[in-house]
């Protein structure tokens, strides 16, 4: 094995590791703060952006060494680890132990701790070929982007599937830069390095020694959950956390706790809001939130069933190991998709009851939809009740609150005779077609339910002046909250911002600003593959989004769908190298191809009311990159690498992908709906079409 | 130009504009050391007043003036604010070398709310209190329950026009015996309560301060003249915890207390117990000590069980048995009559004879099941109960 072919491996294994360590690092990120869709896109902007950064700073890193090559690889492989164990040690020495900080700090905190890797990773590419040049090899900018596609795809593919189940993210850091590890100690063999080979030994062996260690990963987490936690795993949907302190539990979901022992006022208002409003109770669905006191709260009316849809397995598992979720005769506990349950179900409820958090990401959006209640209203009794609940002061309704309830409020009168608000700890929904009443203490008293929080409380804090405050507060005015026009998560992101009393108009007008700056300077071709990188990630995102709102939040399948996006890149980039010559008419055709599929993604969205088969969606993401991957080697080709096209055709394409997942996430969808993100995709696409006509 | 400036020249030059800026604006980090992180207390608000005083403006209470700028001296802030400027609690405007309250008469809240909702358990136990609040704090407390009349300007809130005189004249109508200065912080719009609360005097309708009690010495004493109950908080015994999740400080709030104290208002103590930092069985001891040392035993102190709020919300809710233990030991250091919150159908919402231990009022909520004190004394052992019995 000659050199050029062990960097050629290396750069393998930095996509392996790169992935893995995305994935991981994307989810750390969600479990130090708040999980929605703005700190997602905030973790990918950062990254691709400062990765593109890394890519641009090798245009103009003139040393070549093999040896300087090979240390930063293993730096590469060996430094995410402190990365995570960074993010895990300074949130609390940089915020208040317990605050979930606002949009500057977490971006400048994100920015900070994923920068020096996603640097690395950028700079690394690049690099890697401008080492194999001055090895007189035919390697090309093209063939660089097929091994990296190899790398990108085996960690996917392993980190989503096979490691994600198994182990724990330490243990996954250390499987996937394993490859990269070796490559760099042979590399430093062959190169006679034998010191530095030593050094990077005993590093390697305090690498492994650390992330193999669980009582040292434990450790990293006492920070955020304190030291008495008594159940710590990693499910595909998150990071599980029981804690135990003075006998009572407190569960954590990606680091904010869910439950907490004893907590009777939200476990009354929640079941006996709704329940108590019905003659006889038969079957009762909970969709989440069925822990501690609520399932026995529900049993207080004897109901023939209650099925209890729980998304995450793992959660039930350790939920039942530790007695927060007791066996019952008359309850059953479903691990699925909820809304995926309530679309396929045949069965009919007298009470359905949603627990779920504020609609703040796509994920949780789809559950306060109009399509979703059209679902709920189907498996509802004639005279059932629907119910579930939204944050807002009792005591002051601010304009925001008020939109977000009048948004939920006039999409659920679509479909209920009757909606009624209860002013509670939350604000409570109920939706029935008969008559609801207000008066619950009494609904209670007359079914001989006895109660802690409503008994005693409810008068005092559910007055009929608040109640009738409240359901005249809301305006009959705003916009209904669809599928694929989810504006109530747009209203979400201003409750965001108001709550740190913070504007994103800054960071916006700034970015747009740079990125004017950086497209004013680039290349025609850097241009396509920059609108190329903001369409892939637009579309990757569209189509997740669209996913899960029709077929639920089921983690194989949206892996499945990550995964050929990744995979279509690879047959793209062999095609474009094989075709490589082929210049302007190849990249028209990849763009007129892309337009093409927008278009259909545009008509079909217009005209969504019927089921798609799955694999349509893993088609159409595999031919969408296929065509991305397809424009990369022909438009190295056509500037020449003479001018060492590598590192800012990378930039380019990593950039427009920062900006694309930006856009689209946080703007685009919420504010105008997936057809208008669609038909900007069109825009951005044709422009760049014009740009390599007229070149 | 594009091609000739240099793309490697242009882009620094980016770059190291854009550092300056992100730098001077402190992007990097939340604040610059270590002592400053761990203080959020407010500042003022540079230029952002409004031209012209709006129609629920009023001259501010207790301040200075040179002619040009104002000091504010309602609370331990002491704004500093030269023409133009904002108070920290949002409230208050130097426009033209005058300070005005902007938060008169323009209730953003009312509500009528059982007294035992401030808390106050020995006030007039079951009675109703006329609940109104004005936007503005001088605190910034991570978990504040109300941040959206609480953080806001007075400016940037729904409100209703209810002058002291309609809101006296409602409590009135509607035969309720109280008011309640409370959900935001009633020090930011002082003169609004101020007014209030004198009108309501004069027509035998008592004045309940729900407060942080971050208020200086003079508009205090002040005040007192018309208040009748105070429910005030005491969210730790260390400085270090209020300025870290409260933007306060502790000692003018002791001060507060022991004004009261001195005034003879009645008034009860409350602390949310915030797990990591204000549920430290040393430093409840210590509490308890100051407050028998300073106060005596009979004002009622109240452990409320904190759950994860606004900013505050990476916090799990307090353990129940903490809460218990608190309690425990502040009874067992003296204080006569100890509380629990936010915990339904605990019987820690009782009230116990300090002296005989019998249950003297039966609390199911906001309801009493058996009221055991008759003309302020224990129905069992005629022991006086401290407190407003009516």
């Amino acid at each position: 094995m000659n050199l050029a072919n062990l960097i050629i491996i290396s750069v393998i294994g930095t996509g392996i590791s790169s992935i893995a360590v995305q994935i991981i690092t994307v989810r750390e990120f969600l479990s130090q703060f708040s999980g929605n869709e703005i700190t997602i896109s905030l973790v990918l902007f950062c990254w691709l952006m400062v990765s593109g950064i890394g890519s641009l700073a090798a245009r103009f890193f003139s040393k070549k060494s093999t040896t300087l090559y090979s240390v930063i690889a293993l730096l590469t492989a060996l430094f995410p680890l402190i990365q995570i164990i960074a993010i895990r040690l300074f949130r609390d020495f940089i915020f208040i132990h317990g605050e979930s900080p606002g949009l500057y700090p977490i971006f400048f905190f994100i920015l900070t701790f994923s920068a020096p890797y996603a640097f690395l990773i950028g700079f690394i590419l690049p690099y890697s070929l401008s080492i194999i040049k001055t090895m007189d090899t035919e390697f090309t900018v093209g063939e660089l982007y097929i091994s990296d596609n190899i790398g990108d795809i085996t960690g996917g593919v392993l980190c989503s599937f096979v490691l994600v189940y198994f182990f724990s993210p330490f243990k996954i850091i250390a499987f996937s830069s394993f490859l990269l590890i070796l490559v760099s100690l042979v590399l430093f063999i062959f190169l006679k390095r034998y010191l530095l080979f030593f050094v990077a030994f005993l590093s390697i062996a305090l690498f492994f020694t650390f992330a193999f260690d669980k009582r040292f990963e434990l450790s990293t987490l006492f920070h955020q959950y304190g030291v008495n936690i008594v159940s710590y795993q990693e499910s595909p949907y998150g990071r599980i956390v029981l804690t135990k302190e003075k006998e009572e539990y407190t569960f954590w979901e990606s680091g904010a706790p869910t439950f907490s022992a004893f907590n009777i006022t939200a476990a009354e208002e929640k079941i006996h809001y709704p329940l108590s409003q019905l003659d006889n109770v038969d079957d009762v669905l909970l969709v989440s939130g069925g822990m501690g006191e609520t399932l026995g709260e529900i049993l207080k009316y004897s109901p023939r069933h209650i099925d209890y849809v729980e998304l995450d397995p793992a959660l039930i598992n350790v939920a039942s190991q530790f007695g927060i979720l007791s066996p019952h005769a008359h309850v059953s506990i479903i691990p699925a998709d909820g809304r995926r349950y309530i679309t396929d179900s045949k069965k009919r409820y007298s009470a359905i009851i949603l627990d779920l958090p504020e609609p703040d990401t796509f994920q949780v959006n789809r559950f306060y939809t109009s399509e979703f209640f059209n679902r709920i209203k189907r498996i509802l009794e004639k005279g059932g009740v629907f119910s579930f609940s939204l944050i807002a002061n009792p005591n002051y309704l601010s304009e925001v609150r008020v939109k977000k309830l009048s948004s939920i409020f006039n999409t659920l009168k679509k479909y209920f005779h009757n909606v009624l608000l209860i002013p509670g700890e939350e604000i409570y929904f109920l939706a029935s077609d008969k008559t609801l009443s207000t008066d619950i203490p009494l609904k209670l008293r007359e079914k001989s339910i006895v109660t802690s929080y409503i008994d005693g409380f409810y008068y005092g804090n559910v007055t009929k002046e608040r109640i009738k405050f409240l359901n005249e507060s809301i305006n009959p005015d705003e916009f209904i909250n669809t599928d694929f026009h989810p504006r109530v998560i747009n209203i979400m992101f201003n409750e965001w911002f108001r709550k740190y009393g913070t504007s994103p108009n800054w960071f916006l007008a700034g970015l747009f600003g740079l990125l004017a700056c950086y497209i004013f300077l680039i290349r025609k071709e850097e241009y396509v593959l920059f609108s190329t990188g903001f369409v892939s990630m637009g579309v990757e995102m569209l189509i997740l989004f669209s996913f899960q709102v029709i077929y639920g939040y089921i983690y194989l399948k949206i892996g499945a769908v990550i995964t050929s996006f990744l995979f279509g890149l690879l047959p793209g980039a062999i095609l474009g190298s094989r075709w490589k010559n082929k210049g302007k008419g190849m990249l028209i055709g990849a763009e007129a191809g892309m337009i093409l599929l927008l278009l259909t993604y545009l008509i079909w969205v217009n005209s969504y009311h019927s089921m798609v088969p799955e694999f349509a969606f893993l088609l159409y993401g595999f031919i969408f990159s296929l065509l991305c991957g397809l424009q990369f080697p022909v438009a190295a080709e056509m500037i020449g690498e003479e001018k060492s096209p590598a590192a800012g055709l990378f930039a380019a394409d990593l950039v427009g992908a920062g900006a694309g997942t930006l856009a689209i996430g946080t703007l685009l969808i919420p504010l105008f709906g997936i057809q208008a993100a669609i038909i900007a995709l069109i825009l951005i696409k044709t422009v760049s079409g014009i740009v390599i006509l007229k070149g | 130009m594009k091609r000739y400036i240099g793309r490697k020249e242009f882009l620094k030059q980016i770059g190291l504009l854009s550092l300056l800026i992100a730098t001077d604006a402190h992007c990097f980090w939340p604040k610059n050391n270590k002592e400053e992180r761990s203080d959020i207390r407010g500042h003022v608000f540079k230029g952002d007043a409004p031209k012209s005083p709006w129609k629920w403006s009023i001259e501010g209470f207790h301040y200075t003036t040179n002619g040009k700028d104002v000091q504010c001296g309602i609370c331990p802030n002491r704004c500093y604010l030269t023409p133009g400027d904002r108070s920290v609690c949002r409230s208050k405007v130097n426009i033209g070398g005058k300070l005005y309250s902007l938060a008169y008469g323009n209730a953003c809240a009312v509500h009528i709310d059982p007294i035992e909702k401030k808390p106050l358990n020995h006030f007039y136990p079951a009675t109703d209190v006329f609940s109104i609040a004005a936007a503005g704090c001088n605190f910034r407390c991570l978990n504040c329950q109300n941040w959206e009349i609480s953080q806001r300007k007075p400016e940037e809130i729904r409100h209703y026009e209810l002058f002291p005189a309609d809101v006296v004249r409602i409590a009135k109508e509607k035969n309720i015996p109280s008011i309640a200065y409370t959900y935001s912080e009633p020090t930011s719009y002082y003169e609004y309560m101020y007014d209030t609360a004198k009108l309501a005097r004069q027509e035998g309708i008592k004045n309940v301060w729900v407060s942080n009690g971050f208020i200086n010495r003079e508009p205090l004493e002040d005040l007192c003249q018309y208040l009748d109950a105070g429910s005030v908080n005491l969210k730790s015994f260390e400085d270090d915890t209020y300025r870290r999740l409260n933007g306060g400080r502790l000692q003018p709030v002791l001060n507060t207390f022991k004004l009261l104290h001195e005034k003879g208002i009645w008034f009860e103590m409350i602390t949310l117990v915030v797990p990591g930092y204000v549920d430290k069985p040393e430093m409840i001891k210590r509490m308890c000590g100051w407050i028998l040392k300073e106060l005596g035993p009979d004002y009622p102190l109240h452990f409320s069980r904190f759950f994860p709020r606004y900013k505050l919300n990476r916090l799990p809710a307090t353990p129940v048995k903490t809460l218990e233990l608190l309690r425990d030991i502040a009874l067992q250091e003296g204080i006569h009559y100890v509380y629990l919150g936010n915990v339904p159908g605990h019987n820690g919402y009782n009230t116990y004879c300090h002296n005989c231990h019998k249950l003297l009022i039966d609390r199911r909520g906001y309801n009493i099941a058996e009221f055991n004190i008759h003309n302020g004394r224990c129905k069992f052992c005629n022991t006086p109960i401290p407190g407003r019995w009516g």
